[in-house]
């Protein structure tokens, strides 16, 4: 039963179409408080591909992309409440804030390296909700900032009214939020997936494979650290941008350590060093926190069950779930090849391997 | 080649997603409208005092679903709590309000206002303590469930969290288990209802205790590092104003820090002070008398958050002699003992599946209370929707629930009086209960006002 390319191809597009008309189809179905949920997987999936581009592509490791996610959410929410602005300049300047952030951050990446850069990045990760707490006059400290404008009711006390995406082209403002959000991630996953592909990309793997031969290949491995640095955590605030604006509120206990480390294992999870890799992840980790619940008594156990499911997944598919599709594939193409006798339909350098006497 | 695939691929996507967008969800998926579109109809509350009903749904919602929740004689409302976590001991709260519905449900229902008896069916969430969490929980009891309100609802800022969204929606948040001054705003949230006395009204009678007491007291104040500790901290310097008395020493704690009171406690001990305000909720409370050092001795001030039995236990016997203001009768204190109130407490707590230890521990009866108050909102409505019950909790007239002492009056006026309870005495802990220092006093009305602003 072997295939043909074309009807490979074909069965590909064919896989793809269902997917997204079913991402599609999910908002038309599922009520607004679950649209809201999955739009919010899908801003993690945003944080979590820049997390990728850094740590899968570039091998430097941080825990503290939850602070960065938290920053992009907070300077949104902050800059529409405290500065009156609107939605989509306060989502832009969380952006470049995020990214310049990250620059700072990644600046003593230059010097630190591995575990001793995972625990600078964890300070960061740990000192976030402090630091929000810390300036609760314009955070809101633990009550956090629900975002808001004022305006007068019939009472003639001043109300804030919730400033959101409303009804529009006959969708409801859920949906509305929902493929905006989408859209957005798409563009940030194709973005990603040509940076990866390019020159720019190729110098991140060499980084990451020796840093001592791309900078004698001409790499100028600071300025692509750093950078990565940047652009990471500039995915990361526009998720964090993204979740205030479908949220409609931010409060800093969402944005604590548990968050940079849900992070780290969607990428892990999803499988590090592939584009859509983290976005599986980071979808599957949403759908387990908000669709899984235990009974009353259990509650207290779902940490213990996500740790038990991450443990057997990386027993049998280290790579991540990608990884475990790659593998399954090409042993499939090579067991073909031995059945058929023929060439493998897909000569992979990893089917090459199998096949290998 | 593998990239005009994924090229095509992209396009067919794009395709299909535009497609989607054009066809448009049937509304059957916002959850618990029988009524459909019924916002018509809704629009006749009772309960409106002679200028007309506080709540107008026709004026203050836009899209909104009066009986929602409301199915044959069965209304479903939900409350939010930590049933894990640090602050899970507050699960307790919750479990002497089922307790409550539990009984009454099997004694044939809550008796309404519209000659009907409801059973009430109580959901619950769990957000553990985290505000960040609060939200998605309110969506999913009022998405998903269906719920026709919430109640009793736990910790402040939780509350803060889903004040927006519930006011948006127009569903009634009452008997809230908070007593944060910012409850008293109802004329920007209607819907907000506490079943606590504001900690601002307990912080001004501490203050005038102490000034009958100590005129010159040198007051050390710690407080919680939000908007629960600040109340009290910013309302007891308010009621201060004026007067001989000073803040010598403040020192503030964080709960998110995951560390203790005791430095704090120890260098409020130094300070010379000779009046000591615990301006903390939760364990922290018991275990900040824990760390007070036999040296010294002030006149210490607990809140009502941490005046029960379970919590005092905790203190390690240096709970004998603070002072508090106490609302409600104590099931575990001899001297009340034999209140008619408390003995229907207890027949119908255990009743309602209440154990000796709950009944007597004086954290699920305040949720006996919570749920009383709800049902108080049905018995004295003449309709029985969101903005009927929500309208006769604000107008309520020298009445009473759950186990209010004797004397504190519950009187409401819509944004002008927004607290039910705005009266308690004040008492002193001793080896068997507690000992009256000053009679009930209410402070009817004046609750906001004795809120510092900003």
């Amino acid at each position: 039963m072997s295939m043909s390319p074309a009807a490979r191809k074909w069965g590909r597009v064919a896989a793809w179409v269902i997917t997204f008309a079913v991402i599609c189809a999910l908002p038309l179905m599922l009520p607004a408080f679950r649209v809201d949920q999955i739009a919010i997987w899908m801003t993690l999936a945003m944080a979590a591909c820049g997390l990728n581009l850094l740590t899968g592509y570039n091998g430097q490791i941080s825990v503290g992309h939850g602070a960065l996610y938290g920053a992009g959410a907070y300077a949104t929410a902050i800059f529409m409440v405290k500065v009156g602005w609107p939605m989509f300049p306060a989502a832009l300047i969380a952006v470049v804030i995020s990214f310049l952030l990250g620059i700072a951050i990644g600046l003593p990446a230059l010097r630190i390296k591995g575990l001793y850069l995972a625990l600078v990045t964890l300070a960061v990760a740990v000192l976030f909700p402090l630091v929000i707490e810390q300036f609760s006059s314009i955070t809101g400290g633990g009550a956090g900032l629900t975002i808001t404008t004022p305006q007068v009711n019939r009472r003639g006390a001043v109300v804030d009214q919730k400033i959101e995406f409303g009804d529009m082209a006959g969708l409801k403002g859920d949906q509305v939020r929902y493929f905006l959000v989408l859209a957005i991630a798409v563009v940030c996953f194709v973005l990603a997936r040509n940076l990866v592909k390019s020159r720019v990309g190729r110098s991140l793997v060499a980084i990451r494979d020796n840093e001592t031969a791309a900078s004698v290949s001409g790499v100028p491995v600071s300025l692509v650290k750093i950078l990565t640095f940047g652009v990471s955590s500039a995915m990361a605030g526009l998720g964090g941008a993204m979740y205030a604006l479908v949220n409609g509120q931010v409060n800093l206990t969402s944005f604590t350590i548990a968050l940079s480390i849900s992070l780290l294992v969607a990428v892990v999870v999803g499988g590090a060093s592939s584009i859509i890799g983290p976005a599986i992840g980071a979808v599957l980790l949403g759908a387990f926190n908000d669709f899984v619940t235990l009974p009353e008594g259990l509650a207290g156990a779902k940490p213990v069950v996500l740790g038990a499911i991450l443990i057997l997944l990386m027993f049998f598919a280290p790579g991540g779930l990608v990884g475990l599709y790659k593998t399954t594939m090409a042993k499939r193409a090579g067991r073909q090849a031995r059945g058929d006798g023929g060439e493998p339909a897909v000569p992979s350098a990893f089917a090459a391997e199998q096949l290998a006497p | 080649m593998k990239k005009s695939t994924l090229k095509r691929s992209f396009a067919v996507m794009l395709a299909a997603g535009v497609l989607a967008a054009g066809c448009s969800r049937t509304d059957s998926t916002t959850t618990g409208s029988p009524t459909g579109t019924g916002a018509t109809g809704a629009s006749t509350p009772s309960g409106g005092t002679a200028s007309g009903p506080f709540i107008d749904p026709a004026a203050d919602c836009k899209d909104y679903k009066g009986t929602a929740g409301i199915t044959g004689d069965t209304i479903k409302i939900g409350t939010i709590r930590p049933a894990s976590g640090p602050y899970a001991i507050y699960d307790q709260v919750t479990a002497g309000m089922e307790a409550y519905f539990k009984a009454k449900n099997a004694a044939g229902g809550i008796k309404a206002g519209d000659g009907k008896s409801y059973k009430v069916e109580l959901i619950k969430g769990d957000d553990g303590y985290d505000p960040g969490k609060t939200l998605a929980e309110a969506k999913k009891l009022v998405e998903q469930e269906g719920v026709f309100a919430l109640a009793g609802v736990i910790g402040t800022e939780g509350n803060l969290a889903i004040r927006q969204y519930m006011n948006d929606n127009c569903i009634p948040n009452v008997s809230l288990a908070t007593g944060s001054p910012e409850w008293g705003a109802a004329d920007k949230y209607p819907w907000y209802m506490s079943a606590l006395a504001s900690y601002a009204t307990e912080a001004h009678a501490w203050a005038e205790l102490i000034k009958k007491e100590k005129p010159e007291a040198k007051v050390a104040l710690l407080y919680q590092d939000d908007d629960f500790g600040k109340s009290y901290q910013s309302a007891f310097k308010k009621a201060i104003e004026g007067s001989k008395i000073t803040v010598v020493k403040e020192q503030s704690f964080n709960p998110l820090s995951g560390g203790t009171t005791e430095a704090a406690v120890t260098s409020l001990s130094q300070s010379g002070a000779d009046t000591f305000i615990v301006g903390i909720g939760g364990t922290p409370c018991p275990q900040t008398l824990k760390f007070m050092p036999d040296t010294w001795k002030p006149m210490t001030f607990i809140s009502i958050t941490c005046q029960s039995k379970i919590a005092l236990s905790l203190a390690g016997g240096k709970d004998l002699g603070v002072y508090s203001a106490q609302v409600t009768y104590d099931a575990s204190d001899p001297a009340d003992k034999d209140n008619p109130k408390v003995k229907a407490f207890v027949t119908e707590g255990a009743a309602g599946g209440l154990s000796q230890t709950q009944i007597e521990g004086g954290i699920s009866s305040a949720g006996w209370g919570f749920a009383a108050l709800f049902a108080k909102s049905l018995e004295d409505s003449k309709t029985v929707d969101r903005a009927g019950i929500t309208n006769t909790l604000f107008s309520l007239k020298n009445t009473t629930f759950g186990l209010l002492r004797e004397g504190v009056t519950v009187n409401t006026n819509g944004a002008t009086d927004p607290w039910p309870v705005e009266g308690f005495r004040m008492v002193q802990r001793t080896a068997d209960g507690w000992k009256e220092i000053v009679p009930v006093t209410n402070y009817e009305g004046q609750s906001n006002s004795f809120a510092a602003k900003g």
